[in-house]
C-alpha cells in the first residue's frame, strides 16, 4: 500500500471472531497496510453494505512450494495439460504470469487461486531441509500470498542420534539451528521414525514404542523430544505432527496413543481424518474417539485433511505409505529418499464418491468437523493436494454450513462402510459465518501464533476478504466480491488486479552456539553438501520475533 | 599486482556440482582446481571472459543494445525462439522465463536433445530416486548401468562410492560395485563383477531383470543371458541397491526406451529390497532450468507459449524447427548448441546474451557477453539429483546474465504495455 494511503471499507457486516465480532454491521479502516481503529471522515471508501466481511484466509497446512510438489508437478503434464491458465491482466496495463493448474498447479497460478478464494496466508507443511533453498524459489515466484514452511525433523539423521543419545537439549538446540537455516516456521514431524526405517528392511515403525533398528530411539521418543523442543523454545506454532500409521485401517489407536503421549503438552496433529480409521478389522469411522480426545484436551489442535471427491494427488514425505499406495491402486509413484532427512512419496488418485473408502473418508472428515467442540482448535484443510485442491474449500463450506445440501450429497455417496458414522445419525449442526471465520482464518492465525494476521483489530495486517451474500455458500466462497492484501485491492468481482509479491514467514530461534561444532562435524562426514553451504540466506524480508 | 588466494567455489562442470572444491585466484584469472579434475578445469578454463555490447555488428551502449534486442523481439512477439542454454543461474533464469511468457515464445532448452527420453519415462511411470547422499551412506550395491562415472563425471567413485556413510562404514569395501557395459558404453575400473550386453540386449536384459526381481520367475532361458539371474539375486539381496546410469551423453545407438526399463527395475527393487536410480546428468545448471520451468510452467522442457499458455510440445525441437519463428533469443552458453541446431537457425535475427555471445556468428542482431554462472556470477545452480546449491563467484565479470535478462524483461514488458495502451 502506498505510504500514507487510507481505505475504509464501509457498512460490511464483519466477522472478526478473534476480536469477539459476529456478524456487526461496521467499518474497517486501513492505514498504510494495517488495519487502524479510524480514520477522518472523508478518507476513501469501498462500499461493503449487504457484504460479509472477514480477515484473509490463512491457510495452516498445505502443500505449495516444496521440491516434493515439483516433483509432483513434473508428474503431472496431462493435468496441466487440460488446465492451462493465461497470463492475468492486471491493473495499471501490466500482465502477471501465464501457468497451469491441475491438482498441483504452477507457482504463479497457485498464488493468483488462493488470491481468488480470498486466501492471503498460506504455509506448506512439509519441506525438506536440503531442499529448503528450492522453497524459497518457489515462494518467491508464488505471488499474492504471505508464505512460511514447516521443516521435517521427525526422520532427520543428526536428531535421531541425539535422541537415542538421550541429548533432548542438543536435540532442541539442533531444531532451532535448523529452523534458522532453512529460513522454516515450525518443526514437522512426519511418521516419526518411520521415513527413516523404510530406507532400511525395516520399512516402517508401525507401533509407538517400537525401536527403530537397533537404536533406542522409538517414534514416542521423537514425539516427546520434538514437541518438548517446539514448546521450551516458544515457537509461536506448536509441533505440527503427522502421525504413524496414516492411511490404515485401525490406525485410531496408534493415533489416540500419540495423543495421550503428549497429553498436556501444546501440540498440531494434522489431516486428522487419514488417522481416524477404527480398529476391529476393515475400514470404519473413529471420529468420535478423536473427537471426544480433542473436545476434552485445549492443549490439543487438529487440521482435518477433508476429503474431496475428485482427483487429489497425495504428495508426502511418509514414503512407505505411499509404496503401500502404488501397489494398490497401479497408479505411477515416484519415490525420492532425502539423504540425512527425509523422504518422498507421490501417487496421483481420485477420490470417487461411489468408492467406499473414499465416501468413508468424506464422510470422517465432516463427522470431525462437526463433532468439534472448540472451532479454534480444528481447522480446515483438505491437504491440498492430498485430498482434494484446495480450490474445494468453497464446496466443504457449504458443506457444513447447509445440512440439506450436505444430507442430499451424503445419499450419493457409498453408503458401504459408513455404518457407524456419527453423519447418519443425523448430525444437524450447521456452521455459522462466524463459525467458519474461525476454521478459516482467526483460528489458523491464533494456532500459528500470528498475531497480524487472522484478525481485524488495530494493527492487523489489512489482509480482508469480502464476500456478496449468495444463498450458493459454495458460489459465495468461490469468488469473493472483494481481497485485499496489505490493504492494496488485490482482488474484484473474481479479477485479479494485482498480484503483490507477498512476505515471507520465518523464524531464527535461538540456540547454544556449542551445537554448530558438532553438526559441522556430522555434515562432513555424512552429507554431500558443505556445511556452509547449507544455510539459505537472502530471504526477501528478515525474520519474526519470538515472544 | 594481488598476491594469488586459494578460495573455494561450486564447480558446474558436471552434474555432480562438488562444492568442496578450491581454485587460486590471481588478478583476474584462476586456475589449480583441487582436487584435480579434468571436467572441472575444462569447464573452469581461464576464467577470461570478453565483454562487449554490440548492436548490428558495433560497439553500442548497454541502453542502445536493450533497445535494439527489445525491438526485434517485441515486433516478432508470437513468433519467437527462445533458447534456455545451460551455464545460467535460477537468478537469471527467472527473467528468461519471463521475457519468453510475454514474448509467447516457444522455447528449447539442452534437455531436449540431450535427456528427454528420461523425464518422459518418468512422467509415464514415476519414479525410485534419491539423493546422492543415500547412495553414499546406504548403498551395499552399486549397479552402473552402461555408465561410465570416470569419464562422464569424474569425482562420483572418490565421493560417494569409495566414501565412507552412515550405514557403509568401511567405504568402498562396505559395497559390492557391478558394472554392466553395453556396447561400448559403461565401464568401471575395479567392479566387483562385470557384464557385457550387446546394444540389441539392452532392453531385453532390464525387463528380464525387472521380471525375476518381481515374480521370482527366471524367464526363459534360451532368452535369458548369462549372469543376468545372478545379477538379479545380487540385487533382491541387497539392502540399498543404487542403479546409476548415464542420463545424457550415451551411444545413441542405444534404444532410448531404456529410460523406462531403468525406471521399471528400480520400482520393482523396491519390494523385495530398497532401490534408487541415479540418472547421470551434465553441469551446467542443465537441472535448474528443468526445475524451474516445471515450477513456473507445469512443464521440465519444450514449453511453448506460443497461444499465451504454456503447452508441453515434447516432439518439437525449437532450434530445429525454426520454420515457425521470425527471431531468436539464445541465453546461457549459446556454443553448447551442437553445430547442427546452428546451422538451422543461422539466417534467424537474433539477440544472445551470455558468457562470450559477442562470439556468435549468424544474423546476430545483438550480443551481451556476460560473466559465466559460479565463476562470474553468483546465485543457484541444481545438482544432477534436484537438490539446489549456491554459487560463490570468484572473479569479477563484465556483467551478470540476471542483470541483464531483467533489464531486458523490464523493457520487453515496458514496449508491450506501450503498444497495447
Amino acid at each position: 500500500m502506498t505510504p500514507g494511503s487510507t481505505l475504509r471499507i464501509a457498512g460490511g457486516t464483519v466477522y472478526d471472531p478473534a476480536n469477539g465480532v459476529d456478524g456487526e454491521v461496521r467499518d474497517i479502516c486501513i492505514a498504510d497496510g494495517r488495519i487502524v481503529a479510524d480514520l477522518p471522515a472523508g478518507s476513501p471508501s469501498l462500499d461493503a453494505r449487504g457484504m460479509v466481511v472477514m480477515p484473509g484466509g490463512v491457510d495452516i497446512h498445505s502443500h505449495v512450494a516444496s521440491s516434493s510438489c515439483n516433483h509432483a508437478r513434473r508428474l503431472l503434464p496431462e493435468q496441466h495439460a487440460a488446465d492451462p491458465v493465461p497470463a492475468p491482466h492486471l491493473a495499471g496495463g501490466h500482465t502477471g504470469r501465464s501457468g497451469t493448474g491441475g491438482t498441483v498447479p504452477s507457482t504463479f497460478t497457485t498464488g493468483y487461486r488462493y488470491a481468488g478464494l480470498g486466501y492471503t496466508t498460506v504455509f506448506d507443511a512439509a519441506i525438506a531441509p536440503l531442499t529448503a533453498r528450492h522453497t524459497h524459489h518457489e515462494m518467491s515466484d508464488t505471488p499474492c500470498i504471505d508464505a512460511g514452511c514447516f521443516v521435517l525433523m521427525g526422520n532427520d539423521d543428526y536428531l535421531l542420534r541425539l535422541i537415542d543419545a538421550g541429548e533432548v537439549g542438543r536435540a532442541r538446540d539442533y531444531a532451532a539451528w535448523l529452523l534458522g537455516a532453512t529460513g522454516g516456521y515450525a518443526i514437522k514431524v512426519v511418521n516419526p521414525g518411520g521415513v527413516e526405517a523404510w530406507k532400511t528392511p525395516q520399512r516402517n515403525l508401525t507401533r509407538l514404542d517400537e525401536p527403530l533398528g537397533s537404536s533406542r530411539v522409538t517414534p514416542r521418543g521423537i514425539l516427546e523430544t520434538l514437541t518438548d523442543a517446539a514448546n521450551a523454545l516458544k515457537l509461536p506454532h506448536a509441533v505440527h505432527i503427522h502421525a504413524n500409521n496414516l492411511g490404515v485401517p485401525g490406525n485410531v489407536a496408534t493415533t489416540l496413543e500419540s495423543f495421550k503421549a503428549l497429553e498436556g503438552r501444546r501440540a498440531h496433529f494434522t489431516h486428522l481424518q487419514f488417522h481416524a480409521y477404527g480398529t476391529g478389522g476393515g475400514w470404519k469411522s473413529a471420529a468420535r474417539e478423536l473427537s471426544d480426545w480433542v473436545n476434552a484436551h485445549p492443549e490439543l489442535s487438529v487440521d482435518v485433511g477433508q476429503v474431496m471427491f475428485g482427483p487429489a494427488t497425495t504428495v508426502t514425505a511418509d514414503g512407505p505409505v505411499e509404496y503401500l499406495l502404488y501397489k494398490s491402486s497401479g497408479r505411477k509413484w515416484v519415490n525420492i529418499d532425502i539423504e540425512l532427512e527425509t523422504g518422498c512419496g507421490i501417487v496421483p488418485l481420485e477420490f470417487k464418491e461411489k468408492a467406499a473408502v473414499s465416501a468413508l473418508q468424506w464422510a470422517i472428515g465432516l463427522e470431525l468437523f462437526l463433532l468439534a467442540k472448540d472451532p479454534w482448535r480444528v481447522v480446515l484443510s483438505t491437504d491440498h493436494p492430498n485430498g482434494g485442491s484446495f480450490l474445494a474449500y468453497p464446496q466443504l463450506i457449504q458443506l457444513l454450513m447447509d445440512r440439506t445440501v450436505r444430507d442430499e450429497r451424503l445419499k450419493l455417496v457409498n453408503q458401504k462402510l459408513l455404518a457407524g458414522s456419527a453423519l447418519l445419525d443425523g448430525l444437524d449442526r450447521q456452521f455459522t459465518l462466524g463459525e467458519i471465520a474461525i476454521i478459516t482464518r482467526a483460528g489458523p492465525a491464533r494456532l500459528l501464533g500470528l498475531r497480524h494476521k487472522g484478525h481485524l483489530g488495530a494493527g492487523a495486517d489489512a489482509d480482508v476478504t469480502v464476500y456478496s451474500r449468495q444463498d450458493d455458500i459454495a458460489a459465495m466462497f468461490a469468488s469473493p466480491r472483494y481481497v485485499l492484501k496489505q490493504g492494496e485491492l488485490m482482488v474484484e468481482e473474481g479479477h485479479l488486479r494485482l498480484a503483490p509479491t507477498g512476505r515471507r514467514l520465518y523464524l531464527r530461534p535461538g540456540y547454544d552456539d556449542a551445537v554448530v561444532p558438532e553438526i559441522r562435524s556430522h555434515f562432513d562426514r555424512y552429507s554431500t553438501v558443505q556445511f556452509d553451504h547449507y544455510p539459505v540466506q537472502g530471504l526477501p524480508n528478515g525474520p519474526l520475533g519470538i515472544d | 599486482m594481488t598476491e594469488p588466494r586459494r578460495v573455494g567455489m561450486t564447480c558446474l562442470g558436471c552434474g555432480l556440482l562438488c562444492d568442496d572444491v578450491t581454485v587460486e585466484v590471481s588478478g583476474s584469472g584462476v586456475s589449480g582446481l583441487l582436487p584435480a579434475c579434468v571436467l572441472g578445469s575444462a569447464w573452469l578454463g581461464s576464467g577470461a571472459v570478453p565483454g562487449h555490447i554490440r548492436s548490428a555488428g558495433k560497439d553500442v551502449t548497454f541502453e542502445a543494445a536493450i533497445a535494439a534486442a527489445t525491438s526485434l523481439l517485441t515486433s516478432s512477439r508470437g513468433r519467437v525462439l527462445v533458447f534456455l542454454g545451460p551455464g545460467l543461474t535460477i537468478e537469471a533464469l527467472r527473467p528468461a522465463v519471463a521475457i519468453a511468457d510475454r514474448l509467447q515464445a516457444t522455447t528449447d532448452t539442452a534437455t531436449s536433445a540431450a535427456a528427454a527420453s528420461g523425464i518422459l519415462a518418468g512422467q509415464r511411470r514415476g519414479r525410485a530416486a534419491a539423493t546422492l547422499g543415500e547412495l553414499k551412506n546406504r548403498a551395499d550395491v552399486v549397479l552402473f548401468w552402461g555408465a561410465d562415472p570416470a569419464r562422464t563425471h569424474p569425482r562420483f567413485l572418490e565421493r560417494l562410492v569409495e566414501a565412507t556413510g552412515t550405514h557403509t562404514p568401511d567405504g568402498r569395501a562396505s559395497r559390492t560395485v557391478v558394472s554392466v557395459r553395453i556396447g561400448n558404453d559403461g565401464a568401471v575400473d575395479a567392479a566387483d563383477a562385470s557384464l557385457q550386453l550387446p546394444v540389441a540386449g539392452e532392453l531385453s536384459a532390464l525387463s528380464i531383470l525387472r521380471s525375476i526381481v518381481a515374480g521370482g520367475l527366471v524367464p526363459d532361458t534360451t532368452a535369458n543371458i548369462a549372469g543376468l539371474s545372478e545379477l538379479a539375486a545380487r540385487l533382491t539381496a541387497a539392502k540399498y541397491v543404487a542403479i546409476v546410469a548415464d542420463g545424457e551423453n550415451g551411444d545413441p545407438s542405444r534404444p532410448s526406451q531404456r529410460a523406462e526399463g531403468l525406471v521399471a527395475l528400480a520400482q520393482a527393487l523396491n519390494t523385495p529390497t530398497r532401490a534408487a536410480l541415479f540418472t547421470l546428468r551434465s553441469g551446467d545448471n542443465r537441472n535448474g532450468v528443468e526445475s524451474l520451468l516445471t515450477w513456473q510452467t507445469g512443464y521440465p522442457f519444450a514449453v511453448d507459449f506460443h497461444g499465451g499458455v504454456p503447452a508441453y510440445h515434447t516432439g518439437l525441437r525449437g532450434l530445429e524447427d525454426a520454420g515457425s519463428v521470425d527471431s531468436a533469443l539464445l541465453v546461457g552458453d549459446w556454443r553448447t548448441i551442437p553445430p547442427a541446431s546452428l546451422a538451422a537457425i543461422a539466417a534467424l535475427p537474433k539477440v544472445v546474451i551470455g558468457p562470450a555471445a559477442s562470439g556468435a556468428a549468424g544474423a546476430i542482431q545483438v550480443a551481451i557477453d556476460t560473466g559465466r554462472a559460479g565463476i562470474h556470477e553468483g546465485g543457484t545452480a541444481y545438482r544432477l539429483d534436484d537438490i539446489p546449491l549456491p554459487l560463490a563467484p570468484v572473479l569479477d565479470g563484465p556483467r551478470t546474465a540476471a542483470m541483464v535478462l531483467s533489464a531486458l524483461e523490464e523493457a520487453v514488458d515496458r514496449s508491450l504495455r506501450e503498444a497495447a495502451a
